[in-house]
């Protein structure tokens, strides 16, 4: 029996713990006692627990409802202890009949286990810097699980594409190493790893920002995340490893528990901000000192100008308070041999866009068994489907500007009517020669995405002899991505393309599959010596392959508007179908040994080769080894005299290497590219060279060095972690330009190296801990500093490419961090005396009083694009988040605050709402034009349509400080639980994003309107707006 | 239980390849094979003439005309170009980093890599041999006519006649080559291009003729001032039985429906292409986007000298620009000043605005153009005889204006014939090369007129060798002045 239950906690990922030994009767009875044992956060029974009278062998189990009951020979009062597996023993003088025992979880942080790469290990031993997040913080509600991660672990940055509910995020662990590809990290999802492809969750049959493929996974069914960071943790994976890893464990049923949870939550949100556009008078008044610029009679007179008034607010017209709720019904338990958990969810967040929202529909099988003492079996599947209703814009992945419909919203005139009298659209104004109205333009286009997907693995576990286990898995991820868009024989869109105004409707349809199959097979040896020596020992053999097939077909030029999207048949004119499909492998060895004598000196040593089907013939292969060292100072015998004060010293020290092999498939070889001519009129297909072959392409290495500390301070009430580190990426995959002369703008080659160092801490506090009152703050901190060493012989730097009619903001440079921006210093405007001084002007530009005054920084006496220089970069400096957590009795209050510091963002829309023109609104900043009537202003005065150049002005800080969520909850006691016969119930209310401090003027400093693009970070051209969310919540479980 | 996980194990390993075998991508080694591919692989050197690979703007189409339209006294630029780039090339004040002039040539060297890659590898394939050569000279054709533009763009410059073989840097540095080697190369191709047939029919209409290559030696010769050779190629392409005659009506030298006529020797070829692939005349975009007439296409003539030059009677004149728009919101017509172009639009596109999908062929060489290189190169061998007032009074009639004034000297008449072919090419990529082959300070004679043109100087006869093409190859030279 003990070894079965030895055998059940092992296999349940729960280090053997000693607990006391056998049971004995007791004859003589003088004495009764009943009680139940319950968790002390979250008041539910816990069952098995071992109850002992302290000094006797007389011990029980609690059953299944966490009671337990004694007759002994003992006359009260007397002294039991509780001991439960992961939590702290407690001794209690038991004096009358029945009892409550609370336990407490044990947060004592080097006695937990840790999951880690292929296996887990004691928190103790372990070399490398890994960091789990809390509890607290995955129980906020959230659309998509990388929306949590923000704040809660130092080193990883999270930063939201836009506002759109289910878009993107990117996400970095300690900055990037590579300049042109991949530099978010791996996800292993219950031992199935994930390179995080958006591109699957888009068709190209829709347009608008990309849609999150994390966003399947319910965010609730996690039951932990740990954040692989450094080499010594993260080269078990290689070649995926240099990004860092995040291990996501799903929940698991608990043994001797059949639990039914229902957790709802309901809410509205608000847009966080809107901008400051003119009204109406505003800007006639505007378009009068244009006119009068180029000389022409002004447009309105007087009267007429306080005639237009306020005029329509076409910003607000567009949005909308929206409401959020999420459900989710669990059912788990487990006995001596199963555990299982059977859940489905239901999550729907409207856009506070006209038009847009989100869905989640999923459900998810865990189950695991013992079939017998050697063999055990699990599998972990859910399915999901996520609907995205995108507001349309700028096509996902392109490169090139377009407005979204919300920025374009925010340009059309004030002057413009949104409705008739009789209440519908207004599609007439003198400012545009389409007759469309852009609200009606986003009301009225379907542009959707279905996103469906099936993660599923199975693994078995067979003790081949004591201490060796074969473990085979084998999983598929299969994501299907259906798009639908319509634009309606009366819509316009932003940007012309897909418009069904000019098209007389405009239909499109995309599909998109991919599979990726997994095969990992390992054998584990695990083995104490004498109690003294603890080796473990992973190898392995594994297998990737990864397939995707897309197709979109589109037809225009509808009869009416009737089928939309559904019936292609009714048009007239077909659009030219396409499609794509792509294969890779990658195949891998490896190798781990962790190593502990005594749990204070550990030694990991790892290896893995990877062999990836993306690269250059004579270069698929690739070794990653790591070494990393930690010794538990802490359980030293001089470390006794530190007493309390100082407890849990740990010192870490690892190396290793790790890759990216993040190229598109294909990348290594001599590729033809269709182009097209007309011949007669008739499409011909013409195919022609567009990439040189190189054979030798290889892997991006990333070489890291982490030193780190982990110490408790006053009885471990105090936890901190230290790390630094330094990580130096080379032979980086880069295009590298190549004379235009020969055909070819770039080879991809392995060319330069980029570095970045860091500092990171967290700091966690038991402020007050008593069993009425606990409150526990977390402060975690990251320094990372990004730098480009070398860009290959002769290239210092170069412009990555900008979009059509666009100068590049950003700059690729040695010496700068990735993703710079390189511009003009202005130093306010003209005035009359710097004209006489003769002051440099922009060259090939007549400037006069009132024009932006630019530096001339090279001093040369003229102002050229030489004078453009650094301007900061979009990578901050530090980032921080600061989470609260108090119980009360009952209550629970939690709050996280989170920042950046140091990062610029291009504010392109603001730079956008400042060009005065004859036809668009504008921002309000321009009432402090310079003009005649205004001289000291400070905005340069209006012309017609002057050239907008990258500029100090629109270089903006985009440091913060946001408090993400507020949680207030409260518990019911067990009491009123009886009552109801639920196990547990909680009812809370949460604020999400309600306030934020920043100096920049956008809508929100977390944005990101080129998504994961490396290079062009930080930039700003009219996101989907952010939203302030305010939600109440019930969890209950009988 | 072990056994199977094994044999499990195996027979995964052996299913897992890491060879590529793309599904959706040609390598150079699967193709060059077949009649098919090399046909493909010789539109696809016709593409780049209207298609730019990167989804930038073509280059016959937009942005050539930056250089030859901005670049000359026809526009300077348009308060909707936001480009400063764009902007520089209309006031004379760009540098050697401009974008736009790197984008040219850039689309220029594209091309010929292609047409490099037709030449060397469509010989090696086993298909008849009539259509085979034929290709080849196509191929040369249009090799012929990149470089032509090349050289007249930049002077000297490197001359590519294959496909780079390795992906060092290093190992394509080259030295600019002599002008007279670049032409010498031009020279051949066409000759060779010259045995290409006279016409096509159907499917293979648009394709380069014979003619097309008599008429491009014709200008090459004409540029040279090598007026003996020119005369003969024109003489070739006059009366050498092609049927090249002008359309009586100048508007259908812009239209779909006349397209590929008796008037048009060489066209780079749209369509309509209802978004089926991105090959866009983008000449007339924009002409629609407002009523209001302070907001612009992406085009303008420089000041409204341009459009008086043409007499009230000159059917050129309603072709080429429009001056007012009639509004159904209000009911009235719109009128702009400076009036605007319209050469461009595509009258068969409906509605209208939906200039993006104009399927306006650009005209390279035309009969008029080689009636007044007929008038011109007559002028220089002979002056002004009958013969030389004959061609330009054929394209002076065609426009319903009166003959050029008899007895002029050679020198007046020279100048006429300049205004003549300014006022018939308007936006047709031929303004600038006008300018600056008349040699001296032509150019910048012309430039300095307009005020706007602030950084007009006599080294505007060439344009600078992008900066980043020196900043990879310190072999290559700059322009004398920049």
């Amino acid at each position: 029996m003990k070894k079965v239950l030895l055998l059940i906690s092992w296999l349940s990922g729960i280090a053997p713990a000693t607990l006391w030994a056998q049971s004995v009767s007791d004859p003589v009875i003088n004495s009764t006692l009943t009680g139940t044992v319950i968790d002390s956060k979250t008041q539910t029974p816990l069952i098995g627990v071992l109850v002992r009278i302290k000094g006797t062998t007389n011990q029980v189990l609690t059953d299944t409802k966490g009671k337990f009951n004694f007759k002994t020979g003992q006359k009260l009062p007397y002294i039991l202890e509780a001991a439960y597996i992961g939590y702290k023993k407690q001794e209690i003088k038991a004096e009358a009949s029945p009892l409550l025992i609370s336990l407490q979880e044990n947060e004592s942080q080097l006695n937990e286990v840790v999951v880690v790469g292929y296996g887990t290990q004691r928190k103790s031993d372990i070399t490398g810097s890994v960091a789990s997040i809390s509890k607290a913080l995955l129980a906020q509600p959230a659309a998509s699980f990388d929306n949590l991660l923000q704040g809660t672990v130092p080193g990883i940055a999270v930063t939201q594409s836009s506002g759109q509910p289910g878009s993107t995020a990117t996400i970095r662990v300690r900055g990037g190493n590579s300049i042109s590809f991949g530099n978010a990290p791996l996800y292993v999802i219950d031992g199935f790893i994930i390179y995080n492809n958006n591109d699957y969750a888009n068709t190209g049959a829709s347009n608008g920002g990309g849609v999150n493929a994390l966003s399947t996974i319910n965010p609730s069914d996690i039951e932990s995340i740990e954040v692989l960071k450094d080499a010594s943790a993260t080269a078990i994976y290689g070649s995926r490893g240099a990004n860092g890893v995040i291990i996501i464990t799903t929940k698991r049923g608990r043994r001797g528990h059949d639990e039914v949870s229902y957790n709802v939550y309901a809410g509205s949100q608000q847009v966080s901000k809107t901008l400051k556009l003119l009204n109406a008078s505003q800007w006639g008044s505007l378009i009068n000192d244009v006119n009068t610029s180029t000389g022409t009679a002004k447009t309105y007179s007087d009267s007429a100008l306080a005639a237009l008034g306020q005029g329509s607010d076409w910003q607000n017209a567009a949005i909308r308070k929206a409401s959020v709720q999420n459900h989710e019904l669990s059912f788990s338990g487990g006995d001596e041999k199963s555990r299982y958990l059977v859940s489905a969810n239901y999550f729907n967040q409207d856009g506070i866009v006209l038009n847009t929202g989100f869905k989640r529909y999923s459900a998810r099988v865990n189950y695991e068994r013992s079939v017998s003492e050697r063999l055990k079996i699990a599998t972990n599947v859910f399915g999901s489907q996520s609907i995205e209703d995108k507001l349309y814009g700028n096509t996902y992945n392109s490169i090139n500007f377009q407005n979204t419909a919300f920025a374009n919203l925010l340009q059309v005139s004030p002057v413009a009517k949104i409705n008739n009298a009789d209440g519908s659209y207004n599609t007439t104004s003198p400012y545009s020669a389409n007759p469309t109205n852009p609200i009606q333009d986003i009301v009225s286009t379907i542009n959707r995405t279905y996103l469906r997907r099936i993660l599923g693995n199975a693994s078995l576990e067979y003790k081949l002899f004591k201490d060796l286990t074969l473990k085979v898995t084998g999983g598929a991820d299969l994501i299907n991505t259906k798009q639908n868009y319509y634009s309606p024989s009366y819509a316009g869109s932003p940007g012309g393309s897909g418009t069904g105004y000019s098209s007389g409707g405009y239909a499109s349809v995309g599909n998109l599959t991919a599979t990726t199959w997994i095969n990992e097979n390992t054998i584990t040896y695990d083995h104490a010596f004498g109690n003294k020596h603890f080796l473990n020992v992973v190898a392995g053999y594994t297998m990737q392959h990864q397939k995707d097939e897309s197709a979109v077909a589109s037809a225009q030029k509808f009869p009416n508007d009737l089928t939309s999207f559904n019936n292609l048949n009714y048009a007239s004119t077909a659009v030219l179908s396409v499609s794509d499909g792509h294969q890779s492998s990658l195949n891998s060895y490896l190798a781990r040994a962790n190593y502990s004598y005594l749990h204070k000196y550990n030694v990991t040593l790892s290896v893995r080769a990877d062999g990836s089907s993306k690269l250059g013939a004579n270069n698929r292969w690739g070794y990653f080894p790591s070494l990393g060292v930690s010794w538990n100072a802490g359980k030293e015998e001089f470390a006794k005299q530190w007493g309390t004060v100082l407890t849990d010293l740990k010192v870490r020290l690892s190396a290793g290497r790790t890759g990216n092999s993040e190229v598109p498939p294909y990348s290594s070889l001599a590729a033809l590219s269709p182009s097209n001519y007309y011949f007669n009129n008739a499409l011909v297909t013409g195919i022609a060279p567009t990439q040189i072959a190189n054979p030798d392409l290889k892997w991006e290495t990333t070489s890291q060095y982490n030193a780190g500390v982990d110490f408790g301070l006053l009885d471990s009430r105090i936890n901190v972690t230290f790390d630094a580190y330094y990580k130096k990426t080379t032979d980086l995959l880069l295009n590298v330009p190549f004379p235009l002369y020969t055909g070819y703008s770039s080879v991809l080659q392995n060319v330069g190296s980029v570095e970045n160092k860091g500092i990171e801490f967290s700091i966690t506090s038991d402020n007050i801990k008593n069993k009425e009152l606990t409150w526990k703050t977390t402060l975690t901190f990251a320094a990372n500093k990004n730098k480009i060493l070398n860009l290959g012989t002769g290239i210092d730097y170069y412009f990555p490419l900008a979009p059509t009619g666009y100068v590049s903001p950003v700059i690729v440079k040695v010496g700068a961090p990735v993703g710079t921006f390189w511009g003009y210093n202005t130093a306010g405007l003209i005035t009359a005396s710097d004209l006489s001084k003769g002051i440099p002007t922009l060259t090939g530009v007549s400037q006069q009083v009132g024009d932006t005054k630019y530096i001339d920084t090279n001093g040369d006496g003229s102002i050229t694009t030489a004078d453009k220089h650094n301007l900061g970069s979009a990578q901050p400096k530090f980032t921080f988040g600061l989470s609260n957590s108090i119980n009360y009795k009952g209550f629970d209050l939690s709050f996280l605050f989170q920042g950046s510091y140091g990062n610029k963002i291009f504010n392109f829309l603001q730079q956008k709402l400042e060009i005065p023109t004859l036809s668009l609104n504008a921002s309000t900043t321009l009432l402090d034009r310079y003009s005649a009537t205004n001289p000291n202003g400070k905005v340069a005065k209006a012309t017609n349509a002057p050239v907008a150049q990258v500029t100090d002005r629109y270089i903006e800080n985009g440091s913060y400080v946001k408090l993400k969520n507020l949680s207030l909850g409260y518990t019911f006691s067990r009491g009123f639980l009886e009552k109801i016969h639920a196990k547990q119930l909680r009812l809370y209310v949460t604020a999400q994003n309600i306030l934020t401090w920043t100096k920049y003027t956008g809508l929100d400093p977390e944005v990101n309107f080129f998504d994961s693009d490396n290079t062009k970070q930080g930039i700003d051209y009219g996101a989907y707006p952010s939203t302030k969310t305010l939600l109440a919540g019930l969890n209950i479980t009988f | 239980m072990k056994k199977l996980s094994i044999l499990f194990l195996l027979a995964v390993v052996s299913c897992n390849k890491l060879d590529e075998n793309p599904d959706s991508v040609i390598t150079v080694s699967q193709f060059y094979k077949t009649q098919s591919d090399a046909i493909s692989a010789v539109s696809a050197v016709y593409s780049a003439l209207n298609t730019d690979a990167a989804g930038d703007f073509p280059m016959y189409g937009r942005n050539m005309n930056l250089l030859t339209g901005n670049g000359s006294d026809d526009q300077i630029f348009s308060p909707s170009n936001t480009n400063t780039d764009v902007r520089a090339l209309g006031t004379a004040t760009y540098v050697p980093a401009n974008d736009r002039i790197k984008k040219n040539w850039q689309q220029h060297y594209f091309g010929i890599s292609r047409a490099n890659v037709a030449i060397d590898n469509i010989p090696n394939i086993n298909f008849d041999t009539t259509v085979r050569t034929r290709l080849v000279r196509e191929a040369k054709f249009v090799r012929a006519l990149l470089y032509f533009n090349i050289v007249r763009f930049w002077g000297d410059a490197p001359l590519i006649l294959h496909d780079p073989t390795s992906i060092d840097v290093d190992a394509q540095k080259v030295k600019r080559a002599p002008k007279d080697s670049v032409y010498a190369q031009i020279i051949s191709d066409l000759t060779d291009a010259t045995r290409l047939p006279a016409t096509y029919s159907g499917a293979n209409i648009g394709r380069a003729t014979s003619g097309a290559a008599h008429a491009l030696l014709a200008k090459v010769y004409a540029t040279r001032r090598d007026w003996a050779n020119a005369l003969t190629e024109i003489n070739t392409v006059i009366n050498g039985g092609y049927g090249y005659d002008l359309f009586s009506n100048y508007l259908d030298v812009f239209q779909q429906a006349t397209k590929n006529g008796k008037e048009h020797i060489f066209s780079v070829q749209f369509g309509t292409n209802l978004g089926a692939k991105n090959s866009q005349q983008y000449l007339s975009s924009g002409d629609f986007s407002s009523f209001n007439t302070a907001v612009y296409p992406g085009d303008l003539p420089a000041d409204s000298t341009l459009y008086q030059l043409f007499a009230a009677t000159d059917t050129r004149r309603a072709v080429t620009f429009f001056t007012s728009l009639y509004n159904s919101a209000t009911g009235k017509y719109v009128t702009f000043t400076p009036a605007r172009f319209a050469k461009f639009i595509d009258y068969s596109i409906s509605p209208l605005t939906n200039q993006a999908q104009s399927g306006v062929n650009f005209p390279v060489i035309r009969f008029a153009d080689i009636l007044l290189l007929d008038a011109e190169v007559l002028n220089e061998v002979n002056g002004p005889i009958s013969d030389a007032y004959a061609a330009i009074n054929r394209v002076r009639s065609r426009a319903n204006i009166p003959d050029l004034t008899p007895g002029l000297n050679q020198a007046d008449f020279r100048d006429s014939v300049f205004l003549e072919r300014r006022k018939e090419f308007i936006q047709e990529g031929m303004r600038w090369f006008d300018l600056s082959r008349r040699g001296g300070n032509y150019l910048y004679d012309a430039l300095k007129k307009f005020p706007d043109k602030t950084g007009a100087a006599p080294k505007d006869t060439l344009f600078p060798i992008p900066q980043s093409e020196r900043d990879i190859n310190s072999e290559l030279t700059q322009n004398p002045g920049w």
